[in-house]
């Protein structure tokens, strides 16, 4: 027996996951080279005032980022480039791509993390509650109040806080402070808005999806066993019933990072000012700053690959049940 | 075309829609949720709103700087006016009325008219790329399903990697690189939202498949085309309903993200878009941002409440 099946399996999950990337890498080329812009575009109208020729500058610029070349010429360099971790310049910041998204991932990074510890902590507690409580008052009301956290669109929802908060009690900042260190009291009371801001939806999504797995599991029939052992409620639900209600939650929490929080935090953080990924990609959007963008989609695809890869693992240690062939 | 198209929806519906009993079966399920029916009533006002609607307000591109930034009706702010002869700012009350019941906004365009406009706009984006997705999952799902191997290995394994790009992220790349017109919007989130559609329809078609009448309709010689049309389709169409309803949200909160962030159509007035105005004056003008943010707000929970009860009339024993 030993734990080889476990190895091949890690080893079929990272192949599969280098194929699925190779396969992204490919759409974004194709996307990139057959959308209408060329990197010459933002040339052309300063060099048209000075009387030149558009269509001599169009053909150089190409020439320089090596489109003149035939299309699989280009589909070579452009993986091998990627590979060796070159990602462009991003002539709006005058540096290159990979240096940008160096210095910036991290306030992105702890926006994600913070938000998501937040709203899975208080989600599966409150769906706890919720499950066990099961037709009270108290199960509607979170009910209730979790369908209007999913409703409530998430950069509206930064607005109004910061409309509250900072506008009208002036209790926080309206804007992130860039200067504060990144681990310090400060720096986290400048995170409360914006936290509140990505967390809520998934905090209530979570409430949701905790009190349907936890009713799932509350009516089996090793839950009255567990209760006719004689033992307490207590760990009837914490060992018992969370435990398995564990599994489909992983599976929804990482499939949230791909879905909602990436989304989310891209416009938390435009909201609020916060330097990370999505607020570069914005600044690009509007300077024409193509490789920037396409870095920032690429690195929120890779992260959610990553978590995938991670997840599907983290399965054989959350379920001993689980075996793979 | 059309008429092809509409003897297929008409074929393919005719099990749910042909039995009355079915559908007052499932009416009377969705009334005993008193959340659903609010959902479905907001939703007919606001279909109602965005149809005749703009017959009756004001022009929403109309600017007039004389009456920027007015309160709504009930409210009132705090304006510094030039005054030409003593050349100083006086600070002067300004009082909502009924010429404008929700306001104007920094340019003096009326915020009614707007809220109206946007209606439209975000209504007819949610419904048709919702359609574009909902068409193209099933298609997906049901082929997968219903042909098995290789293809529905190739099918599959597709639908992994464009489940992999962040939904959001790859929707700002293909129409940052497209350029935002409206109708390249609803195309792009249609190509891209129908990954979770598949899924489900397939799964769902998977079980169908093995079921009696499916095995026997193929024993009696029925061809592909038929079994597919005539007994999986029509067995997946209330899932498919479900689906749907669940799913406008998502797209209508993704335009106004788009808008917000300035890859929206400039030429037309969405939700999204006077919401991003508005958070430039949340010191002048608080109600330029409240209001759109309220609507999109109703909006998505009313078809969530909807969708909600659909699911439980539809299929009881599910309880998420």
């Amino acid at each position: 027996m030993g734990r080889s099946w476990l190895r091949d399996y890690i080893i079929k999950r990272l192949i599969y996951s280098v194929i699925i990337a190779w396969c992204i890498l490919t759409i974004t080329f194709i996307l990139v080279r057959v959308g209408p812009s060329s990197p010459a575009d933002k040339y052309l109208a300063n060099i048209a005032a000075r009387g030149g020729d558009p269509a001599q500058v169009t053909a150089a610029v190409e020439a320089r980022y090596g489109l003149d070349k035939p299309i699989y010429a280009q589909y070579f360099s452009y993986m091998g480039n990627l590979f060796r971790g070159n990602w462009g310049w991003s002539f709006s910041t005058s540096m290159p791509v990979i240096e940008l998204i160096k210095t910036h991932w991290i306030y992105s990074f702890q926006l994600i993390l913070l938000s998501s510890l937040f709203a899975a902590f208080i989600g599966m507690l409150i769906g706890i509650y919720s499950a066990v409580k099961q037709y009270t008052k108290t199960d509607y009301a979170f009910t209730f109040l979790s369908f209007i956290g999913i409703s409530i669109p998430n950069f509206w929802l930064g607005i109004m806080l910061i409309l509250v908060f900072s506008v009208k009690l002036g209790l926080f900042k309206t804007y992130y402070d860039t200067t504060l260190p990144l681990f310090s009291l400060d720096n986290l009371k400048a995170l409360v808005l914006p936290v509140i801001t990505l967390g809520t939806g998934m905090l209530a999504g979570y409430v949701r999806y905790t009190r349907s797995a936890m009713l799932d599991n509350l009516r089996k029939a090793f839950v009255t066993t567990a209760r006719a052992k004689g033992l307490p409620e207590r760990t009837v639900i914490g060992k018992h019933v969370f435990r398995n209600a564990l599994l489909p939650l992983v599976t929804i929490i990482m499939f949230d990072l791909g879905s909602i929080v990436f989304g989310g935090a891209y416009l938390t953080e435009i909201i609020f000012g916060i330097p990370g990924l999505g607020q570069i990609s914005f600044n690009a959007i509007f300077a024409n700053d193509y490789p920037v963008v396409v870095a920032v989609t690429l690195i929120g695809t890779f992260m959610v690959l990553l978590v995938n890869l991670a997840t599907d693992i983290s399965y054989t240690y959350l379920d001993p049940r689980i075996r793979y062939g | 075309m059309a008429e092809t198209l509409r003897d297929i929806a008409r074929r393919i519906s005719r099990p749910l829609f042909n039995s009355t009993r079915l559908i007052n079966y499932y009416w009377q399920r969705t009334q005993r949720n008193k959340l659903a029916v609010f959902g479905l009533a907001f939703i007919i006002f606001l279909v109602t709103l965005a149809a005749i609607g703009p017959f009756f307000t004001a022009d929403p591109t109309a600017v007039n700087f004389e009456e920027k930034e007015i309160p709504p009706v009930g409210f009132t702010t705090q304006q510094s006016i030039y005054n030409i002869e003593s050349n100083q700012f006086i600070a002067k009350e300004i009082r909502g009325t009924w010429k404008h019941p929700l306001g104007t906004d920094s340019k003096g365009r009326d915020m009614l008219a707007m809220i109206v406009s946007g209606a439209r706009v975000s209504l007819l984006v949610g419904l048709i790329a919702t359609g574009i997705a909902i068409i193209l999952g099933t298609i997906i799902g049901v082929l997968s399903a219903y042909l098995g191997g290789w293809v529905d290995n190739a099918l599959m394994r597709f639908t992994d990697v464009m489940m992999t790009f962040p939904f959001f992220l790859l929707l700002v790349l293909i129409v940052f690189i497209f350029g935002p017109s409206l109708a390249f919007i609803v195309l792009a989130i249609g190509l891209t939202g129908w990954t979770g559609t598949a899924r489900l329809i397939r799964s769902e078609s998977l079980s169908l498949r093995t079921r009696e009448f499916v095995v026997a309709a193929k024993a009696l010689g029925a061809s592909d085309n038929r079994v597919i049309f005539r007994h999986l389709i029509p067995n997946v169409i209330s899932l498919i309903i479900i689906i749907a309803t669940l799913s406008i949200p998502g797209v209508i909160l993704a335009e106004a993200a788009l808008s917000f962030i300035g890859l929206g159509d400039p030429t037309v007035p969405s939700w999204g878009a006077i919401l991003e105005s508005g958070q430039h004056t949340l010191n002048t003008a608080w109600w330029v941002a409240v209001e759109p943010g309220i609507m999109l707000f109703l909006t998505v929970l009313a078809f969530n409440f909807l969708g909600d009860g659909l699911r439980d009339a539809f299929d009881p024993k599910s309880n998420i």
